[in-house]
């Protein structure tokens, strides 16, 4: 049986007169990566308090391994390891003993593991969080979670700090306990990273989940960039349905054409291009930023959001 | 200050700059600082001035005082005491040792070192700061401030009745005392990492300045010109006048105070010449286990808080045999003590026990605290992201609370019974003094039980658990001597206790403050089991 390992539906919680989340839907199948993309305060680190059962949901279902996260969060908690947003660790301890302590509240740790964690990352385990940077405060929190013997890893903005070389060496972490079948929230707003990481996202926005899907899907939903030089000009392609952004121009006795398209007719109009004798083309697939842009960007005017990404989502 | 200017060459005008960031970020403090200190100064005038409205009062009270060594080792020895600037420098010697040596390092220490810490003064720096500047300016605005206080002070014994030559030289004593401790700091915050060891340092030289003028003084050795406290002292502004002692104290500030800026220009930013070594690479077992994991969270505080205990039972009980030499001589004192039904050693002990007791609650307070800092600091967030439960977390700290409570009560009480029984040269109070302390603990407990109870189900009203624990220790500690109505005297827990070994204990009230403090308790274990964590 494939039974979610986070199930949420309608999930919304107030603060007082604040709304943080707004009926937000999220479905984490096991053995994937799941990226949790959106902008500050979209609700990203509620949902995950939620999930932990630090705080209670006001409305909605939410469920952890099939459970009630609020009710059995002790026990869930032996099946997960979690790093926070600001990780927050006691000054007066040496990294090492962050870790044990740390490990002592997981299901179990992987003393192999944490020692290799440990090199790779380059970590001095005899000195105090204290004397730590910022960024190796941030290595604590995430070696004593990669460690963990977990089946679940859920990570809150998990490289904010780390230098380039040491994102590296996360995303290969982050990897490898994908191949031995953890399961990873990963949320984040550095596209790369989870363009690098995910398997499916999220997108959310004021806790709306605002688009949803494998990044295959959300890509479809963008548009394709097409930059053409045929011999003639391609004929009834302008105003074409799926079809924007029209500039063409005769160059060196030939015509240049550029245009983006909906992934629907992209099949239609690379016919049309063929038609009229294809010198160059060259197609840019939508990024992952450009979608992150346009749900946020339009965002701005709600209506047209709801509208458009929500469907766009389903 | 002149008109804006934009010179060719500009001369850079750092120091004014960065007096004026010390004081915008550090108004509020250095207020509070200021008004709190001369207004407990002028308060303690203005009432000694009203108690002893008479020559032969002021003598009384002179004779009472210098009739042991006690005393002296407590407040210091006051020359001229035979007066009323003699009688307030006397009341106001042990609050004012630790005090005005704390404005000095509170001031410098929270603008020096801990925005270093914080990479704040990374910030100012990467403007049109010196090096030298940001500990000058502290130094500067910690000046001004002391000045400040010492002028309220000088007004305040004027208008009290004090001569004026006595009340500046003694206000100008107290301002020196307060800046050579500044200059000190300064030179700590460019010699270790952290704020808190500026504090840790500072904090033991004062003790160790205590210990060394309290021994001068009883002894009658030149060993009180060690230290800054015999300094103030030996000013004498209400005997000899001794205005050039000003000097020592102003020299040591100027040469702490200079070696922190010359050490300032040249350290690297960020730098300490006292580093934290290496620790262990792994934690104990026991560490990992919640309740370890507890025991070392509150460790230093309940080492600190005991240690205070253990020194305040051990002074006055090792002096116990003086205060009663002195409560024989002069009955006033003796009633000043409770004491009128001629038991004066049960009177003794009752009263210290009493210190004790808000020793004890402070601690209690303190402690619970600290899990309200956990939170705010998204620490205990990471401690329940793992298997361990909300209910376990909260028993194994408030397991490990109740112990160090016993711990500083019983051990405290311990040293009392031994010091006590040691300078009287018998034992018969022993079993009455440690019996006393234990019986304040439902009473303590009723105050763990607030801040335990605020934490559960209103963490963001902490603040009122210190409030709670403010007015129970000013009516357990005024409240008979202001002969406060029975009703309000009833609001502080330790007054249900009775005041022992010189009042009988009740048992049903003891059985009831520990119900009342039980049901605190489990006020705050439902409620925190129901509440978002952290709660905004």
């Amino acid at each position: 049986m494939s039974q979610p390992v986070i199930h949420t539906r309608k999930l919304t919680k107030t603060f007082g007169k604040v709304c943080a989340l707004d009926s937000l839907d999220l479905t984490v199948q096991p053995g994937e990566v799941y990226g949790f993309l959106g902008p500050n305060g979209a609700g990203k680190s509620t949902t995950i308090r939620i999930l932990l059962g630090l705080i209670r949901a006001t409305g909605g279902r939410v469920e952890l391994f099939g459970a009630d996260p609020w009710r059995k969060a002790g026990s869930l908690h032996g099946r997960l390891a979690y790093v926070p947003g600001d990780v927050a660790l006691w000054p007066g301890l040496t990294g090492g003993q962050c870790l044990d302590v740390l490990g002592a509240t997981h299901g179990g740790v992987d003393q192999k593991r944490r020692s290799d964690l440990i090199e790779r990352f380059a970590l001095d385990p005899a000195k105090r969080i204290r004397d730590y940077s910022k960024g190796n405060r941030q290595k604590v929190a995430l070696v004593a979670a990669l460690a963990a013997q977990a089946d679940l890893l859920i990570l809150d903005e998990p490289t904010s700090g780390l230098d380039p070389l040491m994102e590296q060496a996360f995303q290969q972490c982050v990897r490898e306990r994908r191949q031995d079948g953890v399961t990873v929230l990963l949320s984040s707003h550095i596209l790369a990273e989870v363009e690098a990481l995910a398997d499916r996202v999220s997108i959310i926005r004021r806790g709306r989940t605002v688009a949803t899907g494998s990044l295959a899907d959300l890509r479809r939903h963008t548009r394709t960039s097409v930059h053409a030089v045929t011999d003639r000009e391609p004929e009834n392609l302008d105003g074409a349905q799926g079809v924007a952004e029209w500039v063409s121009a005769p160059m060196d006795g030939r015509v240049d054409t550029t245009f983006t398209v909906d992934a629907d007719h992209l099949d239609a109009m690379i016919g049309r291009l063929h038609a009229a004798r294809i010198h160059t083309l060259t197609v840019t697939p939508p990024s992952l930023d450009a979608l992150f842009l346009q749900a946020y960007g339009e965002a701005l005017d709600a209506r047209e959001s709801d509208a458009t990404l929500a469907e766009a989502g389903r | 200050m002149s008109a804006r200017r934009r010179d060719a060459n500009p001369r850079p005008r750092g120091l004014g700059t960065m007096v004026g960031v010390v004081w915008r970020t550090r108004y509020r403090s250095i207020l509070v600082w200021v008004i709190a200190l001369g207004t407990s100064m002028v308060g303690t005038a203005v009432a000694v001035a009203g108690l002893y409205d008479t020559p032969t009062k002021i003598h009384t009270y002179a004779q009472a005082v210098t009739s042991g060594r006690a005393l002296e080792a407590i407040n210091g020895h006051v020359e001229g005491i035979d007066s009323l600037g003699g009688v307030i420098q006397d009341e106001f010697g042990f609050l004012a040792a630790f005090l005005l040596p704390l404005l000095g390092i509170a001031l410098v220490a929270g603008s020096t070192r801990r925005e270093e810490e914080s990479g704040r003064l990374e910030t100012v720096l990467g403007g049109r700061i010196a090096r030298h500047e940001p500990v000058l300016a502290a130094l500067a605005v910690a000046c001004v401030a002391i000045l400040a206080t010492s002028v309220l002070f000088a007004v305040g014994l004027v208008l009290a009745g004090v001569a004026v030559s006595g009340a500046i030289l003694y206000s100008v004593a107290l301002g020196a005392l307060a800046f050579a401790f500044a200059g000190l700091a300064g030179l700590l915050a460019q010699l270790v990492l952290h704020a808190r060891g500026v504090y840790t340092w500072s904090l033991i030289t004062l003790a160790v300045a205590y210990l060394l003028r309290g021994v001068g003084d009883t002894t009658n050795t030149p060993v009180t010109w060690l230290s800054p406290l015999g300094w103030a002292e030996k000013t004498a502004p209400f005997g000899d006048q001794r205005w050039w002692v000003l000097a020592i104290p102003a020299v040591a500030g100027l040469v702490t105070g200079g070696a922190a800026v010359w050490l300032a220009a040249r350290r690297d930013v960020g730098s300490a010449l006292l580093r934290g070594g290496a620790g262990p690479v792994r934690a104990t077992r026991f560490r990992r286990r919640p309740i370890g994991f507890a025991a070392w969270l509150h460790r230093p505080a309940t080492g600190g808080w005991l240690g205070g205990g253990i020194l305040l039972t051990a002074m006055l009980g090792s002096l116990a045999r003086q205060f009663l030499g002195a409560m024989a001589g002069n009955p006033a004192l003796a009633r000043a003590m409770g004491v009128e039904d001629g038991r004066p050693l049960d009177g003794f002990v009752a009263a210290t026990q009493l210190y004790l007791a808000i020793i004890a609650a402070g601690y209690v307070i303190q402690a619970v605290g600290t899990l309200r800092t956990e939170e705010a600091e998204g620490r205990l967030e990471t401690r329940l992201g793992g298997t361990l439960s909300r209910v376990r977390w909260l028993a194994a700290h408030t397991a490990v609370v109740a112990t160090g409570l016993v711990l500083i009560v019983a051990g405290s009480s311990l040293v009392l019974a031994l010091s006590t029984a040691w300078s009287v040269g018998d034992t018969a109070e022993f079993g009455a003094a440690v019996t006393a302390g234990l019986a304040y603990l439902p009473a303590e407990l009723v105050l763990a039980g607030l801040a335990l109870g605020l934490f559960g189900w209103w963490p963001r009203g902490f603040g009122f658990a210190w409030a709670g624990y403010a007015v129970a220790t000013f009516i357990a500690l005024l409240g008979p001597g202001l002969k406060l109505a029975q009703w309000v005297l009833d609001l502080a827990p330790t007054t249900a206790i009775g005041n022992p070994p010189l009042g009988a204990v009740d048992v049903g009230n003891l059985a009831a403050l520990a119900v009342v403090a039980a049901a605190l308790v489990l006020l705050g274990f439902v409620a925190f089991r129901r509440r978002d964590i952290p709660r905004a």
